[in-house]
């Protein structure tokens, strides 16, 4: 009886598969749209989503329509697992752009790679996820060994610091970022005694008890690593409350202008914050974008310009293959590999390197002036 | 040394506040298993919902930020308010997914629970999404008076108000069951339901009450931490869930006093911990102690050794 179930279950799972022929092709969105990073993902996913757009009205790839499922891992590396066998499985899949986070990525590199097809992160970036020789992973985000020494210098040299607390959440993105900062400041001769390392709970809401530890040690610097805008409030909010004097210096997530300036309600006034893009406010190229993004979806963060990029790059590169009539998941990573001097709206030039890093990236710094952020300073690891 | 004491007074303040809400939730548990000897782990979402309740208050009766009423109006609203929803949503709870359950195995009405909290966390993620709503204090309580300091420690009036609100309602609750006639028929079904049956206690009512009331401090105790912590999003409930339970188990699950001095010294202990160790460490330290405890007094702190029935 259970057998016949499964079968006539099977056979109804299989049916609607036979219609299809090849007038569509996919690009796969992997990401956490649920939860507390739903807000940057779904950014990622709407701006690429322009760009298909764009695609589709130009007539598709060689005049086949090209959707974008969505693969939902809610920040959980199993769920990103389920995902990436499920765009793996779908035989219209040629591409797929995210994961955005270190910890999803490295859960699923071996699966994508298994099946040639090629991701594109925009926001993943832990050193170590192009360092494993697999050849289907790119990002047009640059990584955080970089993000990372330029924070120290940027710590050092512009702010000025002596004494800096880190407190970093316990997920591989912050764990990075925050090693990859301590090691550069120490490069930089900054003292053991005046760094004090400790860690925070995401979502835990209250921060309190790690921040009067804080206050204790006095430091001139509180680089504050957490993932998502709402935690970064929380975390200025009550650092201020507890009158560390400390300026904040927050992450990529924090550069949200409703979920880190407006929540934070003042608070965050002064409070500095790196970034992975550019202000895209001020290049020409990114003109068209942020009009369509922002007549349809609401304001930037800063997520979405690399994610409209890194769709572009791809649905240039299954372009490619379909003109020369290889239209398979093998050729488009072959042609993304080949990506050079690729000009977008990110305002350099795009070249993958051999590991299918961002060659020549850079990290943003701004401060928040009044309900905006301000940028500051450009640092290239020099 | 002298970096670990100076931050002392302040670690207490911070776990008191802690302590005091992890009680209010402590107490929903304790309650609802000394009466059904059931877990309700719904309880978490509760808290959620209560936490919810209040931002929807706050939010309709604010303009672009600023409140339209007087703020302590406001707030006073906001607790109300959140507790009525709550205890509402208790009593529908009980009503729908654990009374035509009472009379089957202890492990149903526990799945059943279960149930209820993912169905509910679900429902409000789909209803209100995965954003944290934010809940805009500062012209609420003009900022010269949310903070002020004696000596070197620093309350906010938001803490204040919490610990506060949290010790009244203990007191009100504390009164109920030791003063009152319900209080009495409520202890009497705790201790035996069919004696208490045979006594001419309307045994179903007094469930329905309990759930009411834990469901209504459980969504008060949501609400105050949204207005101290300032964010509230559709997951809290199953951190706060959990801690609630482990502050019952604590103090003895199925004491009220106990649930009480449970949330308290597991809000102490977890700031403490991040003092003297990381701060990864405090829920490691948090629950070496609840071990230890129930080693050597496994019906809790303040829990009554019960013979086992035979």
């Amino acid at each position: 009886m259970g057998l016949i179930f499964l079968m006539i279950l099977g056979l109804v799972l299989w049916l609607p598969g036979l219609g299809h022929t090849a007038d569509v092709i996919r690009v796969g969105n992997a990401g956490a749209f649920t939860g507390d990073a739903a807000a940057p993902c779904m950014e990622i996913y709407n701006s690429s989503q322009i760009a298909i757009d764009e695609w589709n009205a130009k007539g598709g790839i060689k005049g086949m329509k090209i959707e974008h499922p969505m693969g939902d891992d809610a920040m959980d590396p199993a769920q990103a697992v389920n995902v990436a066998q499920k765009f793996c499985a779908d035989n219209l899949m040629l591409g797929v752009i995210g994961p955005p986070m270190s910890h999803t990525a490295q859960a699923t590199l071996k699966i994508y790679s298994g099946c040639d097809l090629v991701n594109i992160t925009t926001a993943a970036s832990k050193p170590d996820l192009t360092e494993q020789g697999f050849k289907n992973f790119f990002r047009v985000n640059a990584r955080n060994d970089a993000h990372g020494w330029n924070c120290a210098l940027f710590i050092t040299r512009n702010l000025k610091a002596k004494k800096i607390a880190v407190l970093n959440e316990k997920v591989a993105y912050c764990e990075n970022i925050a090693s990859e900062t301590i090691k550069g400041l120490k490069k930089l001769g900054v003292k053991d005694s005046d760094i004090m390392q400790d860690t925070i709970v995401a979502g835990a809401k209250d921060f309190s008890p790690v921040l009067t530890k804080v206050k204790a040690f006095n430091p001139d610097i509180l680089f504050f690593v957490a993932t998502t805008a709402p935690d970064q409030a929380i975390g200025v909010r009550q650092a201020k409350e507890l009158g560390i004097k400390a300026k904040f210096f927050g992450t990529e997530g924090a550069r949200d202008k409703k979920d880190f300036i407006e929540a934070s309600e003042g608070a965050a006034e002064g409070a500095y914050v790196y970034h992975f893009a550019p202000d895209v406010f001020v290049i020409p190229a990114a003109k068209n974008y942020i009009q369509k993004f922002e007549a349809k979806y609401g304001s930037i963060s800063g997520f979405g310009p690399p994610a409209y990029e890194a769709a572009n790059i791809l649905l240039a590169a299954m372009d490619k293959a379909a003109k020369a009539n290889k239209l398979n998941r093998k050729e488009v990573l072959a042609n993304v590999a080949k990506t050079k001097n690729f000009k977008g709206i990110l305002g350099f030039p795009v070249t993958f390197d051999q590991k299918g890093d961002l060659a020549g990236g850079a990290t943003y710094f701004f401060q928040v002036a009044g309900k905006d952020f301000k940028q500051l300073a450009v640092m290239t690891g020099k | 040394m002298d970096i670990y004491l100076q931050q002392l007074p302040q670690q207490l303040v911070n776990g008191l506040t802690l302590g005091g809400v992890y009680a209010l939730i402590a107490i929903g548990y304790t309650m609802v298993y000394g009466i059904l000897s059931m877990l309700n782990f719904a309880h978490g979402e509760v808290y959620m919902i209560g936490g919810f309740a209040g931002w929807w208050v706050l939010h309709l009766l604010s303009r672009g930020n600023v409140p339209i009423i007087n703020a302590s109006l406001i707030i006073s609203l906001m607790i109300i308010i959140a507790m009525a929803v709550t205890g509402l949503l208790g009593m529908g709870i009980e009503r729908f997914a654990y009374r035509p359950l009472r009379k089957a195995p202890r492990m149903n009405l526990l799945l059943s629970a279960l149930g209820v909290s993912i169905f509910l966390q679900n429902l409000v993620l789909n209803y209100q999404g995965a954003k944290a709503r934010f809940f805009l204090v500062s012209s609420l309580i003009p900022e010269s008076i949310r903070v002020f300091h004696i000596g070197n420690v620093v309350f906010s009036l938001m803490r204040i108000l919490v610990i506060v609100v949290a010790f009244l309602l203990m007191a009100l609750l504390t009164v109920l069951i030791k003063k009152t006639k319900v209080g009495k028929a409520m202890r009497a079904t705790a201790q035996d339901t069919e004696a208490a049956t045979f006594m001419g206690i309307d045994v179903d009512r007094i469930i329905v009450l309990v759930f009411l009331i834990g469901s209504a401090l459980g969504g008060a105790a949501g609400t105050l931490v949204g207005l101290m912590f300032t964010q509230v999003d559709y997951y809290v409930g199953f951190q706060a869930g959990l801690k609630g339970f482990t502050a019952a188990v604590l103090g003895g699950i199925g004491n009220i006093f106990g649930a009480m001095i449970g949330g308290i010294i597991l809000g102490l202990v977890e700031s403490l911990a991040t003092t003297f160790f990381p701060a990864t460490y405090k829920d490691v330290v948090a629950f070496v102690i609840l071990i230890l405890v129930l080693i050597f007094r496994p019906w809790g702190l303040m829990g009554e050794k019960i013979p086992e029935k035979v």
